[in-house]
């Protein structure tokens, strides 16, 4: 008798949990097939019409993704996001290893230097773009600077208007951004170098080896799952670069396309052209992009960094 | 150390505070400069005006006190949603056994690869199908549909409660605890800080976000700080201490956040994100 009570308790119990956990579920689950899997096949559906303010007037099939690899314009687009994304890439993260290891090394004041240093990356693209835009003037603090330690300004190869040549303004906007994710990268190094234990370095230094040698032969192999993390969440960043470059080269991306990246370009031709269709292509183009470099970079690092373990 | 190294040591950091600090001081400067000092090298104004203040809280259409507003009841809502959902599926995936639950925590990580870039012209395409692109107040119900859930908090929650001992449920469940009472009574307290995490990583990135407010948001009186901030440097140009306030101005509110809950910021979402 009793057991039967305990076996029919269990399986209630068992029920209950079956329903508690699809009521928990289904509201969640509901919005993600909603706003990221049935969008997801709604792009790809948008991108093989030919589709404007009044809607798709006919299928193209593969037209717009052609039309998009012959456009000079896009072309210039893709070239500046790599080109971005592969120097801004190694930058911050090696910066923010760099500022990790300074604060993570018992000092006075580490917590202060580690605020300080989190600092930029804290405040919104948009004020702290601005800001750039303004120190970087051509007669603003940035070119003062130069001034004050003997450089003369005029006399450079763009007067010293960083953000409106061609030639400058990609590069000053790397600047920018490696300064500001920095810090996040610093977090994420920190967080790693916590969980490494410091017995490997301690026994490799009694075994004589150099501060040189415990840096690339024990330190840098413990930190791999904050390298995969850092290059990876840095990189689907940086090919989505567009808050920067709206705010520096407007809509153009101005001067002469030089801040022209994939997201801007998917803006203009979403809201400027009103060429959905066409711009649903790059926008799946984007994402192809981003999957591959994500895929390449779990085969570079291995599937442990992948898991997170040491 | 020797004392060399420690000199070296501490002029890097000291020199990279300045990097990093500076700017900030010089756009709080540049605020309270009459317009002809603007470009002089003298970080403390020779005449300090509030002018530029008074243009921002009076003069600017939407004003800035209607910036904060939008931003912050926007960034307020949008907390709220990803806290519950999180909550939710993060201990159902977690701690409840169901048919069908590790293919749908798939289709969770899956999620995560769906950049927003990709999302923009359907979801563009449904918001105007469902009428919320327009200049009534059901516009901010585009945003929040737009940003209502988001797969890295589910899985970030997840993994925290993957962490909380089952010891401490088993005592309830012995006292006859259902699921229910379970989530809400033993497992809800212990998240407190991973729920802190995310509320303030989710109010941040929400406060800052231009991508979808540029884009969705149709009214002057439903735009938030960086939208305003985007549309006024275009109206100013070359005017700088109004824009130099609203800079300083949306900044203060991150300032003020991120030092109130610096723990929950280093300590839980990093280590759980290396870990991973």
């Amino acid at each position: 008798m009793q057991s039967t009570s305990r076996h029919s308790y269990r399986l209630s119990r068992k029920k209950s949990e079956i329903l508690v956990g699809y009521g928990f579920v289904s509201i969640p689950m509901a919005l993600f097939l909603f706003l990221s899997v049935g969008i997801f096949f709604y792009a790809i559906y948008i991108s093989t019409y030919d589709w404007g303010l009044i809607g798709p007037t006919e299928s193209v099939g593969l037209d717009n993704y052609r039309r998009a690899l012959s456009d000079p314009i896009f072309l210039k687009a893709i070239r500046n996001s790599l080109k971005y994304a592969l120097l801004v890439v190694p930058i911050q993260s090696a910066l923010g290893l760099f500022l990790a290891l300074l604060v993570n090394s018992k000092i006075k004041g580490s917590k202060f230097f580690r605020s300080a240093f989190y600092f930029p990356s804290i405040a919104s693209s948009a004020a702290i773009t601005t800001l750039f835009i303004f120190l970087m003037a051509p007669d603003g603090v940035f070119n003062g600077m130069l001034k004050f330690f003997g450089v003369d300004v005029s006399n450079l190869f763009n007067q010293g208007a960083w953000l409106s040549d061609s030639r400058t303004a990609l590069y000053s906007i790397i600047g920018l951004n490696a300064w500001t994710t920095s810090g996040t990268m610093m977090l994420f190094y920190l967080a790693n170098l916590q969980t490494v234990d410091s017995q490997y370095r301690e026994a490799a230094i009694t075994d004589g080896a150099s501060r040189r040698q415990v840096f690339w032969y024990i330190t840098m192999p413990l930190l791999k799952p904050a390298h995969f993390f850092v290059v990876t969440t840095g990189m689907i960043g940086a090919l989505q670069l567009y808050d920067q470059a709206i705010l520096a080269g407007g809509a153009d991306g101005s001067p002469d396309y030089s801040l022209m990246t994939m997201v801007l370009y998917i803006y203009n031709a979403c809201f400027r052209k009103f060429e959905f269709g066409y711009a649903s292509a790059i926008g799946v183009i984007l994402f192809v992009i981003i999957f591959s470099l994500t895929i390449l970079q779990k085969f570079i690092f291995g599937s442990s960094a992948w898991r997170g373990e040491n | 150390m020797t004392k060399v190294r420690k000199y070296m040591f501490y002029s890097m950091l000291i020199f990279y505070s300045v990097i990093t600090v500076i700017p900030f001081i010089w756009s709080v400067s540049t605020s309270i400069k009459p317009s002809d000092e603007v470009y002089q090298s003298n970080l403390i104004p020779d005449n300090p005006t509030a002018k530029a203040y008074a243009t921002v809280f009076g003069k600017i259409q939407p004003n800035f006190q209607t910036l904060f507003a939008n931003s912050l009841f926007i960034a307020c809502v949008v907390v709220v949603l990803h806290l519950i959902f999180a909550a939710l599926a993060g201990y159902a995936f977690a701690r409840l056994r169901f048919p069908g639950r590790d293919a749908l925590f798939f289709v969770v990580l899956g999620c995560m690869m769906v950049p927003d870039q990709l999302r923009l012209v359907p979801m563009y395409q449904l918001l105007v199908k469902m009428e919320l692109i327009n200049t009534g107040p059901t516009n901010y119900l585009a945003i929040f549909l737009v940003k209502a859930i988001s797969a890295a908090d589910v899985f970030l929650m997840r993994q925290y409660f993957l962490t909380i001992p089952k010891e401490l449920e088993d005592a309830a469940k012995i006292d006859g605890a259902g699921p229910f009472q379970l989530f809400s009574k033993i497992m809800l307290p212990n998240a407190a800080p991973v729920l802190a995490t995310i509320a303030i990583m989710t109010f941040q990135g929400t406060w800052n976000d231009l991508f979808w407010p540029s884009i969705v948001l149709q009214s002057p009186n439903h735009w938030t700080l960086p939208f305003g901030i985007l549309q006024f440097k275009g109206q100013f140009s070359t005017d700088w201490p109004p824009i130099m306030a609203l800079v300083v101005l949306s900044t203060i509110p991150i300032l003020a956040l991120y030092t109130f809950g610096q723990r929950y910021i280093i300590n839980v979402q990093l280590s759980s994100s290396v870990k991973g």
